[in-house]
C-alpha cells in the first residue's frame, strides 16, 4: 500500500523572479532566478517554464543521473516565450546528454512555430552553441485540444489573453489534488475596471473555472498595488488583484509568483505581512506565501 | 602639548603619504562562517546549537542530535544538512511537519533569520561571517 507522502506532488521552486534575474544580497532568500518549477509524482517529472532557475535544475539533475539512477527523462511546460521563460535552456546540462528525452510542449497558437522560437535563441549571434548540438533526445510538441496523461498526472491547459502574446496555463491533477500554473496574465484587466466589456467578463468566468478549488496555485503577482497603476498594459498582475482572484476561486493554497526584480526580500516580506494574516485569518482561510527558490512542498 | 597634539604635529610633519606595496592588498584575512540554530520555544530546553558540515538530526528521540522533548515532535521529526555550500531542512515525514516562515514544507533552503518551527517548537537559523584573526 502506497503511502499518502509518496502519492502528494512535489512542487520545487528554481526560480521565482519575473522578467530579469537579479542576482544579490537583497534577493537571496526570494531568489533571483527567472522561472522555473518542477512538480514530481512517482516518478514522473514536469517542469514549468525555462527560466534561469532551470540551470540549477539542471546540475541536480545531473547528478542524480550519475548517481546510478535511470537515463532522465523530463517533460518542458513552457507558458510562453519571453526571455524569462526560455533563457535558462541553453544552460540546462541534460540537454547535452545523449541519454536524455526531453519533451517540451507550448502553446500552438504562437505566429511563429514554438520550435523555430527556441531555435532563434540559440543563433550564433545570441549563443555560441547551435540547438542541433543539444546531445539529448528533444522533441517540441504544441499542446493539442486533447488533455495529456503522464504518469500519474493529468494535464489540462487554456491559452490566456492579457499578457502581450499570450501565455498558457496549467492545471496538473493526481490523486484527487490540483496544482495550477497560471503566471503572466494581467488579472487587473480581467477582474477590475469600470469598462466591462464581454472580452473580460468571459476571460474571468474562465479563469476562475480554471483554477477553481486548486490546491495549490502559483500565480503572478508582480506589482504592489502603489506600483501596478504606472504599468497597465504591461501584462502582469497587481498582488491585491492576484490574491482577490484566488480568494474568490477557492484556492486553498496560493504562491505568489514572478517577483518583480526591484522587489527586495524585505519589501516582500513587507507584504506578506501585510497580506497573510488578513487572509488565513478570513473567512476564505486561503494559506498564501510568497514563492522561494529552494522550496519544496508537498500536494 | 598634549599627547593626541604631537601626534597630530608629527602627522603634518608628512611630505608625502607613503604607498603601500600592492602585494599587501592581496593579504586579505580568511573569511569564516559560523551557522546557528537558536531554539527559542520548547519549555525544555533554550539554547543555541551550532551546526557544522555534518547532518543533524532534531527530534524527540535520544539518538537525535538536537533532542527536543515536546510531545507534538516526531521521534525523528527533521534533518539540517549542508549541501552545495548551503542548508537545507527536510521534513523526515513527521506527524505535524516542519515550518519554515509558516509555510509547510518538504524540503526548503535556509537563510538568515529563517524561523522554523518543529512540533510546536520555534528555532531561528542564523548565519554569522566573521573575519579570522591571525
Amino acid at each position: 500500500m502506497k503511502s499518502p507522502v509518496e502519492e502528494k506532488m512535489l512542487v520545487t521552486f528554481w526560480g521565482t523572479r519575473g522578467s530579469i534575474s537579479t542576482p544579490g544580497r537583497t534577493t537571496e532568500k526570494y531568489g533571483g532566478n527567472t522561472p522555473c518549477v518542477t512538480i514530481e509524482n512517482q516518478g514522473t517529472r514536469i517542469i514549468l517554464d525555462a527560466g534561469t532557475g532551470i540551470r540549477n535544475l539542471g546540475i541536480e539533475l545531473v547528478r542524480e543521473a550519475e548517481a546510478g539512477k535511470q537515463p532522465l527523462k523530463v517533460h518542458l511546460f513552457l507558458s510562453h516565450t519571453h526571455w524569462d521563460h526560455i533563457q535558462g535552456l541553453p544552460f540546462f546540462q541534460p540537454a547535452y546528454l545523449k541519454d536524455t528525452k526531453v519533451t517540451i510542449y507550448g502553446s500552438p497558437k504562437k505566429e511563429r512555430f514554438l520550435a523555430s522560437v527556441l531555435k532563434r535563441q540559440m543563433d550564433y549571434e545570441y549563443f555560441p552553441v547551435s540547438m542541433s548540438a543539444l546531445t539529448a533526445d528533444i522533441r517540441i510538441q504544441e499542446m493539442s485540444e486533447e488533455n495529456l496523461h503522464l504518469g500519474p498526472l493529468r494535464i489540462e491547459w487554456e491559452e490566456q489573453g492579457f499578457h502581450p502574446g499570450g501565455s498558457v496555463r496549467y492545471r496538473f491533477s493526481a490523486h484527487g489534488k490540483e496544482v495550477v500554473y497560471a503566471t503572466d496574465v494581467e488579472l487587473d484587466l480581467i477582474f477590475g475596471g469600470d469598462h466591462r466589456t464581454e472580452e473580460k467578463e468571459a476571460a474571468a468566468r474562465d479563469y476562475l473555472r480554471f483554477v477553481q478549488g486548486a490546491d495549490l496555485l502559483i500565480a503572478d503577482g508582480m506589482f504592489s498595488e502603489e506600483e501596478y497603476p504606472a504599468r497597465v498594459g504591461w501584462g502582469h498582475a497587481s498582488i491585491p488583484a492576484v490574491i482577490e482572484a484566488a480568494a474568490k476561486a477557492e484556492v486553498k493554497q496560493l504562491a505568489v509568483f514572478h517577483h518583480d526584480p526591484q522587489h527586495s526580500d524585505k519589501y516582500l516580506d513587507d507584504l506578506w505581512v501585510k497580506y497573510r494574516s488578513r487572509y488565513l485569518a478570513g473567512p476564505q482561510k486561503m494559506d498564501l506565501f510568497w514563492a522561494r527558490e529552494g522550496l519544496t512542498l508537498a500536494v | 602639548m598634549s599627547e593626541k597634539n604631537d601626534v597630530l604635529k608629527d602627522r603634518n610633519s608628512f611630505d608625502t603619504t607613503e604607498e603601500i606595496p600592492r602585494g599587501k592588498f592581496a593579504d586579505i584575512m580568511p573569511l569564516s562562517q559560523r551557522v546557528y540554530l537558536e531554539i527559542t520555544g520548547s519549555e525544555e530546553k533554550d539554547g543555541i546549537f551550532e551546526l557544522g558540515e555534518k547532518a543533524v538530526v532534531v527530534g524527540r528521540s535520544t539518538e537525535c542530535d538536537i533532542q527536543l522533548g515536546v510531545q507534538n515532535v516526531s521521534r525523528k521529526h527533521a534533518r539540517i544538512l549542508f549541501q552545495n555550500e548551503e542548508y537545507l531542512i527536510e521534513d523526515l515525514e513527521s506527524t505535524n511537519g516542519v515550518l519554515v516562515n509558516g509555510i509547510k514544507v518538504v524540503r526548503c533552503v535556509l537563510r538568515n533569520n529563517d524561523q522554523i518551527e518543529i512540533g510546536g517548537v520555534k528555532l531561528v537559523f542564523n548565519e554569522e561571517k566573521r573575519l579570522h584573526k591571525k
